[in-house]
């Protein structure tokens, strides 16, 4: 190894010449072989894979790969700080077994459904598929045609998506697999202020006195903005934690006040906190006489089970969960007089002195509250209402659009916000909070996508779990699946899901990098780039909107989910998926493929390709001749200009570390509807809920309701479902990081250890958890991290050998749709 | 107080004074199986109160520290042998268990008068309540641990090879006690500003200045060392 | 070495590189294969008849056997190597810094915090360790005896681009 005294004089000789001319060279210890030139890594800028906190990542790459990644201390989210997770991002993309060709299941040599998955051409592969979809066009017409998308799309895959589905197909059957992870937030926004999204930012971190967790397990769920409450807590003493889940978990460790309530009666606590705000005289009256307006919810709504379950059948409201009617003060405060503090400490089963306490961090007027939430309020038959109920407390007490007062509700996925409700991927959902169902909307959207007018249809589409039940009755038959691994991650899989994908009339594709559970249940899979092997954006909860560039190639035939969507869209003309009487109107539209009505609409494909940066690859802009990324951006952007969704101009966003919208004159937002804060809110006014056309935010008047599915005699036992920190969602990536994988190699039950024991079971033994749905083999740990409570399960969801979904009840919020992962009924046997 | 007095005097003048009916062989006798039943009862009696159900049939003990306890090797292990509450709270010679079940009248107190009744009043008080413990078992070496734990048994080849170094260090040589490293083993710890790692050498013998602890109160201390070994 | 070698010798050297070959071949079928059959590995790719139960192999055990592992590259968290069993890592105590603190190091013979876990939020340096970096877990995982499910094709630093050249 040992260099000659030449070489050594050389390299020295480089180092110095280098310095002399302005370069930087990586300092060297000792002389290196190759030159100090093998040492340099390329590193660029980009946000992390994983979970809705948005964190900044380095990425270093040397000779077209990946070698190292870390925290972004440029970055405002976590300042160069990343979890587990986020410290091994290096090595999601190089899984040994990463798909590099597309597969058809075939039979002879030709497509057939009971066939094996076997290697074929993207032509071969996209032929087949097109065949398939122009087939159940002309025999079912367009409501027989849908997407499942994902709030890991880009948000130029969400918007090429959107558009491809309502203005190509003309289908409405677009939902995020974000329909299970954050449709109640979304609606709760809407419903509440008219607009979706956070008004607060994760600057509120650094400004609140007391932090209360509704049922979310940030610890473990959101490791990085769990280091910035921490920092907040343990820096200054007078600050509160107040913890509330149906089990104790690593969130738990950090409370001041630890709360564990029976599963689905955190509605009852959210209103007894607001029965103690009015009681005791602490409700802001000035800002609820000029700032919010009282309605009262329907009750006794059902479940979002079929029609005709039993319990919908029951459910008087059922037809009409969404609705409300307008009360005033006096009746809002008599209503939640039946919550007191005897009453929901017995049916909540905690401590009286926790309750109060609790609900004296949001009484007293000198306490600055960050309400934060994730999947325990979303993932709830009442989610809609969990949400609002929360609001109702900063907005009794005007606690709310200011540094430190903030409800806040946390997303799990990467762009979450940005693609999955900023683009409108949701199936009753247009671009910038707009809906379908608004003729209005309906104009905007198809003049700014300058396709004829009539083109987008008016009637929402079927969200997740509807499509699931649409796929088993047949009335869905051409299904393509994007970035999602919907068979592990959809409720009572066995029979609402798995029946509909291998449906004979069915045809069914998965785009993935993986061969995930769904990807092998597919009958076409398609191999998907990921991450930084195209350029991207995502946006996080806290309405930053934050860009990255294509850093290296994807592996084999491999192609981004955008070029797949748009390369098929060549395979379609006009005539074959536009009403005779659109085109007769519009001629012009006549014969063109969708992908030039689409795509080279002037808009999309305004941009050369030599507007990218030449140290940078782009394979879309190789593929298709124009900078597609920039066009979909700057047409995307046309909508939120002006209102309210104001984005930065498209080369900003490379430069910096993302911006929160809107961007007005170059500044972002942090705080929404407050003057001096919020561009938006005219001098003068204070408060402006300008989302809702009166400006008055909505406190909502609802009640407790029992969950779906109780324990009873047989099924005897709370399952709750869940993650864990060292994996993310069905763990196709984590689970090929040997790190991630071997420091927590597998799913189990955690259970309390006098429930194992009086079943005679042991710790580590081989159990079913059985419901009446479905079962799963695991192992009960009884010591494990999360400490449940008498008659409470948990199981994580991250392994594909153990489907707990299986299990689950596809109950969901009758207002939002999103389905309960967190409260059914199961059994435990031992094996 | 006067009747109580004069109960005690006529108590005593009829104890005091030979029997005149029964034969002293009765006497004997009958003393003799009283004392059996008594004996018999009063060690029953014990034994129940020093079994886990009884430990745990107050609410204050089941939600909070046995609760604490299920999730820790003195619960469940490799051997399934286990130790329940009495196995390391109250002591196994005869002496010292009878003294600590005298504290223990203490203990009812705090249960009619809810004293920790609630998790929040537990929480509070749970740095004393450690705090008693920790002196007890430093006291007395770890007797409680050690009556299961013998230092000279220990297998040095079957521990990690961290464990056996530093049990050599202080644990054989008798340098420090089991409970000085291991507190909080078996439940939660309580809020452990300014107690230091069982490592440590105690701040006397230290050349270098405590590091969770003000100087002053250090030197305050050392001062109250020196004074009560003169 | 080299000059030793008899005739007998070459031809048993080429037949076992024949095998060799051979073997590598039906390995890089049985990976093709792999690949496509989810029967090789449930844990992720589901069971083999699909939706079907998969025997649970028994809860993986914690490796702390104290050795350091080398890191993948510098900025990566390093391991734990031993038992955390029960180790209270909570607002009153943090067992994991009763050792690897600085002051406490001299004593436990444990690897301090690193630098940069003094820093706060904006970049300046603590006397104790930022409260930011309080739940070391976050970061610092144990690992199991578990086997890896499928290779990883992650290649070190500094062993990319060195076959050119």
């Amino acid at each position: 190894m040992s260099l000659s005294r030449r070489e050594l004089l050389k390299a020295q000789a480089a180092a110095v010449a280098a310095a002399a001319a302005g370069m930087t060279v990586p300092a060297v210890a000792q002389p290196v072989a190759g030159g100090v030139g093998s040492l340099e890594i390329k590193w660029s800028k980009a946000p992390c894979r994983f979970c809705g906190t948005g964190c900044g990542v380095m990425v270093g790459v040397k000779e077209g790969k990946v070698v190292a990644t870390h925290g972004d201390t440029l970055a405002e989210v976590n300042r160069g700080l990343n979890c587990i997770k986020g410290y091994f991002l290096s090595k999601i993309m190089y899984g040994g077994d990463r798909l590099t060709t597309p597969l058809l299941r075939k039979k002879g040599g030709v497509f057939d459904k009971s066939g094996e998955l076997t290697p074929v051409s993207w032509d071969e592969a996209f032929d087949v598929m097109a065949a398939r979809a122009k087939a159940v066009l002309k025999e079912n017409g367009p409501t027989a045609i849908g997407m499942l998308g994902s709030g890991q799309w880009t948000a130029y895959e969400g918007y090429a998506a959107t558009k491809l589905m309502r203005a190509g197909f003309r289908s409405n059957n677009l939902d995020p697999n974000a329909r299970h992870c954050m449709a109640s937030a979304a609606y709760a926004f809407m419903r509440t202020f008219g607009m979706d999204e956070p008004m607060g930012c994760y600057d509120d971190f650094e400004a609140a006195d007391a932090f209360v967790l509704w049922g979310s397990n940030m610890a473990e769920m959101h490791p990085i903005l769990w280091t910035r409450l921490t920092d907040r807590r343990l820096s200054h003493p007078h600050v509160k934690v107040a913890v509330l889940s149906t089990f104790t978990h690593r969130s738990s460790d950090l409370a001041d006040i630890p709360i564990v309530f029976k599963p689905g009666t955190d509605l009852a606590i959210l209103n007894y906190i607001a029965n103690h705000i009015i009681s005791t005289g602490r409700a802001n009256q000035d800002f609820v006489k000029n700032h919010t307006a009282f309605v009262k919810g329907t009750v006794d709504i059902g479940y979002g089970l079929r029609p005709d379950h039993p319990l919908e059948v029951k459910a008087k409201g059922a037809a009409t969960a969404g609705a409300t009617q307008p009360i005033d003060f006096d009746a809002y405060a008599a209503f939640v007089k039946d919550y007191t503090l005897e009453k929901v400490s017995e049916l909540t089963g905690v401590e009286r002195g926790f309750l109060q306490e609790l609900a004296e961090l949001y009484a007293d007027p000198k306490r600055k509250v960050m309400s934060l939430w994730t999947m325990g309020f979303n993932q709830h038959v009442r989610g809609v209402w969990a949400n609002q109920l929360v609001y109702n407390l900063h907005l009794l007490t005007g606690k709310i659009s200011e540094p430190g007062n903030s409800p806040f509700s946390l997303t799990g996925q990467p762009s979450a916000c940005g693609t999955a409700r900023e683009v409108g991927t949701f199936a009753h959902r247009l671009p910038a909070d707009m809906t379908v169902t608004n003729p209005e909307h309906r104009k905007r959207t198809e003049e700014i996508w300058r396709v004829p007018h009539g083109i987008i249809p008016d009637k929402p589409g079927y969200h997740a779990v509807e499509q699931d039940r649409m796929l088993r009755d047949g009335k869905l038959n051409f299904y393509w699946i994007q970035v999602n691994n919907n068979l592990q991650a959809a409720p009572n899989s066995s029979r609402e899901t798995y029946p509909g994908y291998r449906n004979p009339d069915n045809f069914i594709v998965v785009s993935d990098a993986y061969p995930t559970v769904t990807a092998m249940a597919a009958d076409l899979v398609l191999p998907a780039a990921m991450w930084v092997e195209k350029e991207g954006m995502y946006g996080n909860a806290e309405r930053r909107t934050h860009v990255w560039r294509q850093l290296v190639n994807a592996p084999g035939d491999a192609r981004s989910d955008l070029w797949q969507m748009m390369e098929f869209s060549k395979r379609f003309t006009t005539d074959e998926v536009w009403p005779a009487q659109v085109l007769a109107d519009n001629p012009n539209y006549r014969g063109r493929t969708l992908f030039d009505a689409l795509f080279r609409n002037g808009m999309v494909d305004k941009f050369a390709t030599t507007e990218i940066p030449v140290e940078y690859e782009n394979s879309e802009a190789k593929a298709f001749g124009f900078y597609v990324q920039k066009g979909l951006f700057e047409e995307y952007a046309e909508f939120g200009r002006g209102h309210g969704h104001d984005l930065a101009p498209f080369d900003t966003y490379h430069e910096v570390r993302g911006l929160r919208w809107p961007v007005v004159n170059g500044k972002e937002t942090k705080w929404r509807y407050r003057e001096g804060l919020d561009p938006y809110v005219k001098p003068g006014k204070g408060i402006d809920f300008y989302g809702q056309p009166d400006g008055r935010a909505r406190i909502i008047a609802v009640p407790y309701e029992p969950p779906a599915e109780s324990p009873d005699k047989e099924y005897d036992i709370w399952l709750v479902t869940g993650r864990v920190l060292e994996h993310w969602h069905s763990g196709s990536m984590t689970m090929r990081v040997p790190e991630l994988y071997k420091a927590f190699p597998g799913a189990r039950v955690f259970m309390h250890a006098e429930d194992a024991r009086s079943r005679g079971i042991n710790q580590g033994a081989e159990v079913r958890v059985v419901s009446r749905r479905g079962e799963i083999r695991t192992r009960v740990d009884t010591k494990g991290r999360n400490r449940m409570p008498r008659g409470v399960v948990f199981v994580p969801w991250f392994d594909a050998s153990q489907l707990i979904n299986k299990a689950t009840l596809d109950a969901t919020d009758p207002i939002s749709k999103q389905a309960d992962f967190k409260k059914c009924a199961v059994k435990i046997i031992l094996v | 107080m006067q009747r109580i007095k004069s109960f005690l005097i006529w108590f005593w003048q009829i104890a005091s004074r030979p029997s005149a009916h029964l034969s002293l062989g009765f006497l004997a006798l009958g003393g003799f199986v009283c004392g059996v039943l008594f004996w018999g009862a009063f060690n029953t009696a014990l034994e129940i109160t020093n079994t886990e159900k009884f430990c745990t049939s107050c609410h204050e003990m089941h939600n909070n520290v046995f609760q604490e306890l299920q999730h820790t090797p003195h619960f469940s292990n490799r051997s399934g042998v286990r130790a329940s509450c009495p196995d390391c709270h109250v002591p196994h010679n005869w002496t010292d268990k009878i003294a600590r079940k005298m504290q223990a009248s203490k203990e009812v107190w705090g249960k009619i008068f809810g004293t920790i009744d609630t998790r929040q009043k537990f929480q509070d008080m749970r740095l004393e309540l450690a705090k008693h413990e920790w002196a007890r078992l430093k006291a007395n070496d770890s007797l409680e641990c050690r009556n299961c734990h013998s230092a000279v048994a220990m297998d040095f080849t079957k521990q990690t090879r961290r464990a056996s170094e530093i049990h050599a260090r202080f644990l054989v040589t008798g340098e420090r006690t089991c409970i000085d490293c291991h507190k909080g083993i078996a439940h939660e710890l309580p809020d452990m500003t300014g107690v230091e790692p069982g490592w440590q050498a105690p701040p006397e013998l230290r050349d270098r200045q405590s590091f969770r602890e003000n100087p002053r109160d250090e030197l305050v201390r050392y001062l109250a060392s020196t004074g009560a070994e003169r | 070495m080299r000059g030793q070698d008899h005739p007998g010798m070459k031809r048993f050297r080429l037949s076992v590189a024949g095998a060799l070959l051979g073997g590598m071949l039906v390995f890089a079928c049985g990976a093709i294969y792999a690949q496509n059959a989810p029967q090789i590995v449930p844990r992720v790719t589901g069971a083999a008849a699909p939706m079907g139960d998969v025997r649970t192999p028994p809860l993986a055990r914690p490796i702390v056997d104290d050795k350091r592992v080398m890191r993948n590259y510098p900025e990566q968290p390093p391991i734990i190597p031993h038992s955390i069993e029960n180790y209270q890592l909570t607002l009153k105590t943090n067992r994991c810094l009763d050792c690897h603190r600085r002051q406490y190091t001299e004593g436990s013979g444990a690897p301090m915090i690193s630098v940069t876990h003094f820093m706060d939020r904006d970049g300046q340096v603590l006397a104790d360790v930022t409260p930011r970096r309080y739940f070391c877990t976050a970061c610092h995982v144990q690992q199991t005896d578990a086997r890896p499910l499928v290779p990883s094709t992650f290649k070190d630093m500094l062993l990319v681009g060195s076959g050119k050249k």
